[in-house]
């Protein structure tokens, strides 16, 4: 074969040749640049005294291993463990950063199609509705308040969730059962707003449609709500207070739907 | 794969690594020391679910180049390895000091990447990301570091090697 060097290259900058000394060329590559190293002299010599170099140096490298153990490093192991544990428990419970937590709620206050909706929940928000519906409503007031724990839960993790919010309430948080009526869970959160944390649990049916689920502590002092139906626009909403805990559901649906899951959460 | 299990695995990466860079086992162990003290205090900057590895090879990183007393224990450093690991044979031993010097005289910009990938732990991008660099510039640094070794080590080899044939060592 005639070899044909090549001469005033940077073989270095050839990103095949390198990736064929490290095992990472294509395999489709292979046969082209074993053809093009079979003719030429001088990158056949880079790429074997590369390798070489890496054998060598990955040989010292290999020394450690049989380094004695060195118990000071095993103890910062363990302890590197147990923050890195934590990290990741406290990256599952705060997770959302604000930006998610405030296109969360945008999600509840106005992922039913509505501006329309957004507009009554802001008009309520000065209305005759309880504080927390209104707040639960509004986005903007939640997302304004939301700066102390807020957390997002999928539904594998929801007895989890449902016990972190009990602890975060001081109040037993139960699940609303929603899916004898079709409805699965998707997610379940907890946000703070101006009248206190309140968990929002959103559902959804076979044809996509969607109903969420609100529960905050009942304010003291403040009589219990009786159950209240309300129209609104494409949607329909109830809220009541229920054992110190006011509930508020909010679905695509009309007004008897939402009284029939209205009374599937009290249950 | 278990945090625990994947931690000890990166700690013994972390080691070897060291090792190369420091050219002396105390050393090594120091290094590797100062950079999980380090990640204890900085774990909260880990994002969980990312890969761990490039994340502690930054931290050693950093903690290598802000130490000026390991410089000086590289400068003056001679291979200090365990016997039973580093190869008996004279030409290979003279080969491996050879490439450590050579290795001294790169920029650490170059050093760095040949290091990392020689030990077949990390992907380029891994690489890159503990270095902190984009991975064009990574892989340029990679093979010009690549190439200038092999130009250093071709002309201390001349050398050196003459000098043991004609002491008829090989």
């Amino acid at each position: 074969m005639t070899e044909e060097p090549t001469s005033n290259q940077d073989l270095g900058l050839d990103g095949d040749l390198l990736a064929y000394v490290d095992g990472t060329l294509a395999p489709e590559k292979m046969a082209e640049i074993e053809a093009r190293l079979a003719r030429d002299p001088e990158a056949r010599a880079a790429t074997a005294s590369w390798r070489h170099h890496d054998n060598l140096i990955r040989q010292m490298a290999q020394a450690a291993d049989d380094l004695p153990v060195n118990m000071r490093i095993a103890a910062l192991e363990r302890d590197l463990v147990a923050k890195l544990q934590a990290r990741k428990r406290r990256a599952f419970l705060i997770g959302p950063a604000l930006g998610r937590i405030a296109a969360s709620v945008l999600i509840f206050a106005a992922g039913w199609g509505a501006h329309s909706l957004y507009g009554s929940a802001t008009q309520m928000a000065g209305g005759a509705y309880p504080q927390f519906v209104a707040a639960t409503l509004t986005g903007h007031q939640v997302i304004q308040q939301a700066s102390l724990q807020q957390a997002e839960f999928l539904p594998e993790q929801l007895d989890e969730a449902l016990d972190w919010m009990s602890a975060q309430m001081q109040r037993k948080i139960d699940s609303p059962k929603l899916e004898r009526l079709g409805y699965q869970v998707e997610t379940a959160r907890l946000i703070s707003a101006d009248t206190g944390p309140i968990a929002i649990f959103h559902f959804r049916d076979a044809q996509g449609k969607r109903v969420t689920v609100s529960i905050t502590p009942h304010a003291p002092g403040q009589s219990d709500y009786k159950l209240r139906v309300v129209r609104l626009d494409k949607d329909s909403m109830a809220y009541w207070t229920d054992s110190d805990l006011d509930y508020s559901i909010i679905g695509e649906v009309d007004v008897g739907q939402i009284t029939t899951l209205a009374a599937a959460v009290r249950e | 794969m278990s945090l625990k299990t994947e931690v000890t695995q990166h700690t013994a990466s972390l080691r070897r690594y060291a090792l190369v860079l420091t050219r002396d086992a105390t050393a090594a162990d120091d290094l590797v020391q100062e950079t999980l003290l380090k990640a204890i205090d900085k774990a909260d900057t880990w994002q969980p679910g990312t890969n761990l590895r490039p994340w502690l090879f930054r931290i050693m990183h950093n903690t290598h180049i802000s130490d000026l007393r390991r410089a000086k224990t590289r400068s003056d450093a001679a291979p200090d390895l365990p016997d039973p690991v580093v190869p008996d044979h004279q030409h290979t031993r003279l080969e491996l000091k050879q490439v450590l010097q050579a290795l001294d005289q790169l920029p650490d910009a170059q050093r760095k990447p040949i290091i990392l990938i020689a030990l077949r732990e990390m992907s380029y991008a891994e690489a890159a990301r503990s270095l902190d660099v984009p991975l064009g510039t990574f892989m340029s640094r990679l093979g010009r570091g690549r190439e200038a070794l092999r130009q250093i080590v071709s002309g201390i080899g001349k050398g050196k090697l003459s000098v043991l044939k004609r002491k008829g060592s090989l």
